[in-house]
């Protein structure tokens, strides 16, 4: 996949087969839709604070690795996302208001 | 890796905590909800998602009978009481023509020490009488038998008592796949339907486990969806190639899921939506 055909991190986030992390998570209003979504925390920049992107990967490639009981999918390890979709997910995780 | 070898991984290196009988083990479920949940009462589980969602609740009642049950329990009392080749019928093969059967399903049989679902049953009764036999997965034809012969038991309570060994291991191989992570999204049916029940994937309230064996099968887009469906339907999202229709993986973990709602009155064919 090349990097203009990998799709942005909020598609990412959004998408059923990609990351389908809407499904878990909220995000701040403006920022993608309005769900219920509750088995994960809220994401927001306060809730990321403290989180570089170096964390961030390491956590979406392999969360057990930190939280070994997590219910999160091991996004790398488990080849839903490839690198480059993780490093956009990054991004668009860094940008949440 | 393709993702089947890593089933079979997760299914060698996730073992779950030790098995401590099937009372302790409905016991500590029970617990875990109740200390999530305290204002849902357990005999809502059954309601699936409807149990934590005053919306969707509300949106059952209103399809309160499930528009297209009528035409699924008219297909499957055709065929409980077609007439085979040689004169004899499904409702032939049971006591009382079936009426108040399903609740002690699945059964173990001491012969072959292996668990008989009803689907197995109804199999049995085909294949013993030379007709060929209905698809598990098969929602047109099993699926109407199967809301069939449970409506002939509507509220009769369940009644799988987990009381011999074989029993309580046949329990446990069901309990550890129920709380086996698996698939490519590395979930067990456990993470969603004990752990996180209640909480919402996206709008959709997560059903909790004790209330699954209940009220199967329900209706959704004119389909009879019975419980080993929703088992496979499950593990697709998952991420995990689902156990075969019919197979001995199935037959447990309906055992183990039954087994919790055993006390709980039958009440299939409720509408749910997609």
């Amino acid at each position: 996949m090349s990097a203009a055909q990998v799709p942005d991190g909020r598609a990412l986030f959004m998408r059923p087969d990609k990351g389908n992390c809407i499904a878990c998570h909220r995000l701040p209003g403006g920022t993608g839709p309005a769900t219920k979504s509750d088995i994960g925390p809220p994401l927001d920049g306060a809730r990321l604070k403290g989180w570089d992107s170096d964390k961030l990967r390491a956590l979406l490639v392999d969360p057990t690795r930190m939280v070994p009981d997590t219910v999160k999918p091991p996004y790398g390890r488990h080849r839903i996302l490839e690198a480059a979709e993780i490093d956009r997910l990054v991004e668009f995780l860094r940008a949440l208001p | 890796m393709r993702f089947p070898e890593i089933l079979a991984l997760a299914l060698f290196a996730c073992v779950p905590v030790a098995h401590a009988g099937a009372g302790a083990v409905r016991a500590d479920i029970a617990a875990r909800l109740a200390a999530a949940h305290p204002g849902v009462a357990p005999a809502d589980y059954a309601l699936g998602a409807a149990a934590f969602d005053d919306e969707r609740r509300a949106q059952l009642e209103a399809n309160t009978p499930a528009p297209e049950a009528a035409a699924i329990l008219a297909e499957g009392k055709r065929l409980w009481t077609r007439k085979f080749r040689n004169g004899r019928s499904l409702a032939q093969c049971f006591p009382n023509g079936g009426r108040r059967i399903a609740a002690a399903y699945p059964q173990l049989d001491a012969k072959s020490k292996r668990l008989v679902t009803l689907e197995t049953a109804v199999n049995q009764c085909l294949r013993s009488h030379g007709e060929p036999i209905l698809e598990a997965a098969d929602a047109a034809a099993m699926g109407a038998v199967l809301a069939y012969v449970r409506s002939l038991a509507e509220g009769q309570k369940i009644a799988v008592r987990i009381a011999t060994p074989l029993a309580e291991e046949r329990f446990e191989q069901g309990r550890r796949l129920y709380f086996t992570r698996m698939g490519q999204q590395n979930y067990a049916c456990a993470s969603c339907h004990v752990h996180n029940a209640g909480k919402h994937f996206g709008d959709t309230a997560l059903p909790a486990a004790p209330g699954a064996a209940s009220r199967w099968p329900f209706v959704r887009e004119g389909r009879a969806i019975s419980l080993q469906s929703q088992v496979r339907e499950c593990l697709e999202r998952m991420g995990a190639a689902p156990f075969p229709a019919g197979s001995d993986e199935l037959s447990q973990i309906d055992y183990f899921l039954t087994a919790l709602a055993t006390g709980q009155p039958i009440k299939p064919n409720a509408w749910r939506p997609r």
